[in-house]
């Protein structure tokens, strides 16, 4: 296990990389590293790898500080963003080369590249030079001599994030399931919200130098700790209604900004409101609500029709309430035309409720839903 | 407004040939995207509609008026790009503010448009920053604002305006891009390699692949009905599956074959009997895969799980089968374990073939 301790990293005398972080890497887990250019994303993973030092805290490997211990003796491999083959050598070759660096025996050598190459499907490629490949075959043996080198801990820095979208969608399954069979802790630094929730066992969001969230997928995506987890996670992004609590005809509701919509407040979202009139603002997933062309039991708030975006399975319906828009994933064949007025299922117990950016209040989730 | 009629295009850079004789129209007032992977000749395209390249062949007409040997600001143009240079000099409020001011509008009305395009672009905050002191996304946002900004220019040009931006702003600038399209009915031609860019916000999409027009067709069509196996392949996803095999017929069956597993085709394809070629490629989309653990359902062919990633709202499951991974959409709540046995049932009315040599789609009411 590796443990952070309010690591803190500042380069020079300006810019600080990293403030305060704290979190665990359990073993044997695929933990990705997810945020924003300028996270500290890659500081963190040259802080694990020693390549970098820290400027305070302490960074534990099973229990004993690795302050001091030379990159080398971590028992750790990093990949860098680096993934080109040298071409005048075969696959095998171009696989065998950091065990070679580090004076494997032959043997030993040979097994861990017949291992990774039937991992990665790439057995049949072994006497090939690099120009002789497709393009996702070379990016499979790359990643393949990212990972030859036997160790506890992986650390991938954005290892398939040049590549095109097509090759990527492929890739990370392959790395994924090799990862798996490996049965060894990965890292992972990446900057798609997708290959987040695909990939990670546990996701750590950072910001700003700032550890903004840590958790499972379904944590991170059905419980987002803020506004800035909930909207940088998850496609189409969530939709934010700014809203006031008020009094109604003795009734709390919340009021959306720019019209006079409203929709009531339930006693559980109600217990969680702190008696302030501003900062709210209701967060909503396109999949988490439905709409209707006629008002009816379930669809109670007009919007207009601002937009629709036909993506083949589904279309995404952006629709407005005042000044607030809100996206709705439906079915291909559900079609309004813009301006037109639709009622969406916007019900409280079934929203997250954000006061001045931090989550007060998520949907309650039927745990065996089917879509 | 304008139509823009482009006949038997050509544009080559020495010996390469970048676009290699392509003709399309667009209508007056339509959105029409040009996609495509690096390298297909969209961009060339963009940039002889533009009149920033000369073309080598064909010709270019706004409405009847053939304007390919006219300057670019001869064409009365309005065009963003990936990578457009803001006036270094000026904020970004007078970088906006550019073509308003060239076009002799008051500073009143001036101050009105600027300062509501920057609100619907979220950029009022930086008015005042200089480009040097702007990021990526925050500089395409600017150079969007200024083409966009009110103006009567014959055509819109944009040419992947957005590609820089995070997902959040993205899909917001798409909305945004695309209610402006409806509100003020311009023409519009916009470049890009994102599909679901092109899918979501054209009337039309233009897929070009080496240099050619590979289909024209609304994004149903393009989706629904791709004209050959790199459409189908290159619009949705996770991209469309494909599988080789071969048609057999017997005791008045129609099965598809690949290697020792084999399923009955749909109605229409036995329909066309004879005209079926034998070898045949077939195309279906992860979604339209039904999985289940249990073969107590029909199902059309057997395989095991390679790996889950569970998406939350769905679950991409890969399938190893017969040498080939499918990848397949399921529900969000889908659990399966690696190696796992699974069981595909294939939505009949979602199959489609393809020519195996030619890539062509077989089309039910063509053969």
């Amino acid at each position: 296990m590796i443990e952070l301790r309010n690591v803190t990293k500042r380069y020079g005398s300006t810019t600080l990389a990293l403030r305060n972080v704290s979190f665990d890497i359990r073993d044997k887990e695929f933990l990705v590293i997810y945020g924003p250019a300028g996270a500290g994303k890659s500081t963190t993973l040259n802080l694990i790898a020693g390549i970098v030092q820290l400027t305070s805290g302490d960074i534990l490997q099973n229990g004993e500080s690795l302050v001091g211990v030379a990159p080398e003796n971590r028992d750790m491999a990093m990949a860098f963003e680096n993934y080109v083959l040298y071409s005048h050598l075969s696959v095998y070759e171009n696989l065998a080369f950091p065990l070679k660096a580090k004076k494997f025996p032959k043997k030993e050598i040979d097994e861990r590249i017949q291992k990774i190459s039937r991992l990665l499907q790439i057995s049949e490629l072994l006497d090939r030079r690099p120009g002789f490949l497709s393009g996702g075959q070379r990016q499979r043996v790359a990643l393949g001599r990212a990972i030859i080198r036997p160790a506890t801990l992986y650390l991938l820095d954005e290892p398939i994030g040049h590549l095109d979208a097509k090759l990527r969608h492929r890739l990370r399954g392959d790395l994924k399931a090799m990862a798996m069979e490996l049965n060894a802790t990965f890292v992972m630094v990446t900057t798609a919200s997708k290959e987040a929730l695909a990939m990670g066992d546990r996701i750590a969001i950072l910001r700003n130098g700032i550890l903004e969230q840590i958790g499972t997928p379904e944590e991170i995506y059905h419980q987002p700790k803020n506004e800035f987890v909930a909207s940088f996670v998850g496609e189409p992004p969530m939709s934010f209604l700014d809203v006031q609590p008020v009094q109604s005809d003795g009734k709390l509701i919340f009021r959306f900004e720019g019209c006079e919509n409203s929709i009531s407040i339930s006693n559980r979202v109600a217990g969680c409101l702190n008696g302030s009139q501003t900062d709210f603002r209701l967060g909503v997933r396109s999949s988490e609500l439905t709409i209707a062309s006629q008002q009816d039991e379930n669809h109670n708030t007009p919007a207009q029709v601002y937009v629709v975006e036909p993506l083949g399975y589904s279309n995404v319906i952006t629709s407005k309430i005042g000044e607030g828009l809100v996206r709705v994933t439906v079915d291909s064949h559900i079609r309004p035309k813009v301006n037109e007025t639709i009622w969406l299922s916007l019900d409280c117990d079934h929203l997250h409720v954000f006061y001045k950016e931090k989550a007060i209040s998520h949907p309650i989730r039927n745990q065996n839903a089917n879509h | 407004m304008a139509t823009i009629s482009i006949k038997n295009l050509v544009k080559e850079y020495g010996n390469v040939k970048a676009v290699k004789g392509i003709s399309f129209d667009v209508k007056d007032g339509e959105f029409v995207a040009l996609l495509g992977p690096s390298g297909c000749g969209k961009s060339s395209t963009m940039r002889t509609i533009c009149g920033l390249e000369q073309i080598t062949d064909g010709a270019i007409y706004f409405d009847d008026k053939r304007i390919d040997h006219l300057r670019p600001r001869d064409r009365n143009i309005a065009m963003s790009f990936e990578t457009y240079a803001l006036y270094p000099t000026l904020t970004v409020y007078e970088n906006i503010a550019f073509p308003l001011r060239s076009a002799n509008w008051s500073d009143q009305k001036v101050d009105e448009e600027v300062r509501d395009i920057a609100k619907r672009m979220e950029l009022e905050s930086i008015l005042d920053r200089l480009p040097n002191e702007l990021s990526g996304g925050q500089a395409q946002r600017v150079g969007l604002a200024r083409a966009l900004v009110r103006q009567k220019p014959n055509v819109f040009l944009l040419d992947e305006p957005i590609s820089h931006l995070d997902t959040r702003q993205r899909h917001r600038m798409r909305e945004f891009i695309k209610h402006l399209h409806l509100e003020l009915g311009y023409t519009m031609v916009y470049v890009t390699h994102d599909q679901e860019e092109a899918m979501s916000m054209a009337d039309r999409i233009v897929v070009m692949n080496e240099g050619t027009i590979r289909q024209i067709g609304t994004p149903d069509e393009v989706f629904n009905d791709p004209a050959d196996d790199f459409v189908a392949g290159f619009v949705g996803e996770p991209p469309m599956n494909f599988i080789e095999g071969t048609i057999e017929q017997s005791d008045g069956r129609w099965d598809f074959k690949i290697k020792d597993q084999q399923f009955p085709l749909p109605e229409w394809v036995r329909a066309q009997g004879e005209k079926m070629p034998q070898q045949v490629k077939l195309g279906i989309r992860p979604f339209y895969i039904d999985i289940n653990l249990s073969e107590d359902q029909p199902y059309d062919l057997s395989g095991e799980v390679f790996i889950v990633e569970n998406m939350q709202d769905y679950t991409i499951v890969s399938v190893d089968t017969n040498d080939l991974r499918l990848q397949i959409v399921a529900s969000g709540d889908f659990r399966a374990k690696r190696h796992q046995k699974v069981f595909l049932k294939f939505q009949p009315q979602f199959i489609r073939f393809f020519d195996l040599q030619t890539g062509k789609a077989i089309k039910s009411g063509e053969l």
